[in-house]
């Protein structure tokens, strides 16, 4: 028997509760997704001994993780210093002040990579800056999706077999790991990866992106593309019906990531029925409040007066201009195979 | 004039349905597995006491079982209590397959008999993994356990017994015999510790359900890590096999040379099936040897 590291005060909020939602889609309704991946990379932290009593945890992050980060470093004793742009919602900003994170601002984007990598050239510097100093890295470090199982674990518990696993794909932790995790023992799991227009995870052009926590302009080492069967791109204006249209036929109030994973799983399990399907959906609502979810700011964003399409248009190559909810056949390959074409034999599930 | 001896008997097994790393209830890792037991494997033990204050077993390589005995007359009798053990078993040695905790298990058992006193099923845990430092979960037969085998100790009771499970016995490596102690315990890697989680749950969903094809398949990504630390020759081959033939998996002994090609024994068609497999391993080389559950 071993004696290791334990952070498990909160346990009982990292799994999702899971919501039926018709037919055979369920909902895996998170509280706070990142407090999983975050307590299981701090308890490896400290069994590595990386992290030391005391010491200070740096990380780039403009939302969740930087909350689960936040949470468990008040817990745990120790100090932690985030480093965000102005896309922090005011109302998280106060609650991370409150838990005694540092929050550094970035405002002006990298000449590569956006805000994104400016974040990361500020954190840089902090990290070397910080005499035992410890970055969790959630893009790139391998427990991210590693700590899933137990995600895994919660769903078979209450579905047994698990025939269908869709979710957005941030960092890449919860979708890669979840399917792979799952894929043990249901080899034929068909996993589907929810991205956004602009958004370099699976092979856009980079661009603006206007849905925070969905897709990115840098991709993460933990996006796994060998797990994917298929991935679709929602457009912002999507998502934000999406995510009104999961509140007020469910009474799930949650972020626009959720809202975008529910479009797709909706369409998925309707034409699959008798497919056990589950959809991830990695945070509530609260941080939207002045944004999706209110009605003044939906006016001015693009697309929002468009009536949502019902279904995705099949596209090509992930590199194709998208302007609506697109999809390709992804065909568990990896991000080079798909863009050079190859391995793209006959498309006969697109009827479906 | 009081009896003089006492009789038990303890059943072997075809290696584990599941063996690996799993938290306990204050969330520590420990070794656990939950074996396939076998009821046509079976070691007989008869106790003869007598005043000697010592044990002796025949055959006298059963040096386990008499430390076994041994240990629960200094529990349980009184300072003078020793006897005689008799182990008669057709357990295969060194094969993964229990004989020895059979062996410490029959003995223990017998001794209690003799000393006509019900005895806690954790105490005889405890007794058989001082005797021989690990054991296995083939006592717990009217209700699964994942068993810690080398803490004596149930980390999880299931709420039912094993499915019924009908199994074809391939030995991969005839020749080889594995010392199960002396076999350094697997080192799994983050990746593997954490795959134990949905293992344990499909474990359980499957007990709880009765379902043989979803513990088979708990089975085969168990053996499937085992790969790494005790490889069998051909396992691919012989799962292709039972994929013709409607297995619902493979399974293997974690610290021996078994594999079992694992059928429903609640489905009509598994005699027929089992029968057909049985031929095509034939005709691959294999030796292969039926049990039912």
């Amino acid at each position: 028997m071993s004696t290791r590291a334990l952070m498990r005060k909160l346990e009982d909020f990292e799994g999702p509760r899971l919501v039926p939602l018709g037919g055979n889609l369920v909902g895996a309704s998170f509280f706070l997704m990142k407090l999983l991946p975050a307590r299981f990379m701090l308890e490896r932290a400290v069994d590595q001994g990386l992290l030391r009593p005391g010491r200070t945890i740096c990380e780039s992050s403009s939302g969740t993780f930087g909350l689960a980060l936040a949470m468990l470093a008040v817990q745990h004793g120790y100090r932690l210093l985030l480093v965000s742009d102005w896309a922090l919602d005011r109302h998280l900003h106060r609650r991370l002040v409150e838990l005694g994170a540092q929050v550094a601002i970035v405002d002006r984007p990298a000449a590569g990579g956006g805000l994104q990598q400016a974040r990361l050239d500020r954190l840089q510097i902090y990290v070397s800056d910080i005499a035992g100093s410890y970055w969790p890295s959630q893009y790139d470090n391998p427990d991210n999706p590693f700590s899933y199982a137990k995600v895994a674990e919660q769903l078979i518990d209450r579905l047994g077999r698990v025939d269908c696993l869709i979710g957005p794909v941030g960092s890449g932790g919860s979708m890669s790991g979840t399917s792979r995790y799952l894929r043990t023992l249901f080899p034929d799991l068909h996993a589907i990866g929810v991205d956004t227009p602009g958004s370099v995870l699976f092979g856009q052009p980079s661009g603006k992106l206007n849905l925070s926590g969905l897709g990115g302009n840098i991709l993460p080492r933990n996006v796994d593309h060998r797990q994917f069967d298929e991935v679709h791109w929602v457009t912002p204006a999507e998502a934000f019906h999406a995510t009104h249209e999961l509140h007020r036929k469910h009474g799930l109030f949650m972020g626009p990531t959720s809202g975008a994973a529910y479009r797709v799983a909706h369409w998925w399990s309707l034409n699959h029925p008798g497919k056990t399907v589950v959809v991830m959906f990695p945070d509530e609502g609260h941080r939207y409040v002045e944004t999706v979810y209110d009605q003044e700011w939906l006016k001015a964003a693009a697309g929002w007066g468009d009536r949502p399409a019902e279904s995705p248009i099949a596209v090509s190559s992930p590199r194709s201009p998208m302007t609506r909810w697109s999809r390709v056949l992804w065909k568990r390959r990896a991000l080079d195979e798909v863009l050079s074409g190859s391995g793209d034999g006959d498309d006969t599930d697109l009827a479906t | 004039m009081p009896l003089r001896a006492g009789y038990a008997e303890a059943i072997g097994h075809h290696g584990e349905l599941v063996q690996g790393l799993f938290e306990d209830d204050d969330a520590q890792l420990r070794r656990a597995l939950v074996s396939l037991p076998c009821r046509q494997l079976r070691s007989k033990v008869r106790f003869i006491a007598n005043d000697s204050g010592q044990v002796l077993v025949l055959p006298a390589s059963r040096e386990k079982a008499r430390r076994a005995a041994q240990l629960t007359l200094n529990a349980f009798g009184r300072l003078a209590d020793g006897g005689n053990l008799a182990i008669e078993s057709n357990i295969p040695l060194g094969r993964g397959m229990g004989s020895s905790t059979a062996d410490v298990l029959a003995s223990i058992l017998a001794v209690l008999n003799w000393l006509k006193i019900d005895v806690a099923s954790d105490e005889i845990m405890r007794l058989a993994v001082n005797a021989e430092t690990a054991c296995d979960s083939t006592l717990f037969r009217q209700q699964a356990v994942l068993f810690a085998h080398r803490d004596g100790m149930v980390l999880e009771a299931f709420r039912r017994p094993l499915p019924p499970i009908d199994f074809i016995s391939i030995d991969t490596t005839p020749g080889v015999t594995v010392d199960t102690l002396e076999f350094a315990p697997a080192r799994y890697d983050q990746l593997e510790i954490e795959t134990f989680r949905p293992l344990r749950s499909l474990l359980r969903t499957a007990i709880k359900n009765g379902d043989a094809a979803m513990l088979g398949r708990v089975a085969t990504a168990s053996a499937r890590i085992n790969e790494r630390f005790l490889p069998k020759p051909r396992l691919t081959d012989i799962e292709t096999i039972g994929d013709r033939f409607g297995a619902v998996g493979v399974q293997v002994a974690h610290s021996g040379t078994v594999v079992g090609l694992m059928f429903d024994g609640r489905d009509p068609r598994a005699s027929a099936n089992i029968a057909r497999a049985a031929k095509a391993l034939q005709r691959s080389d294999f030796e292969p040897t039926i049990f039912r559950h």
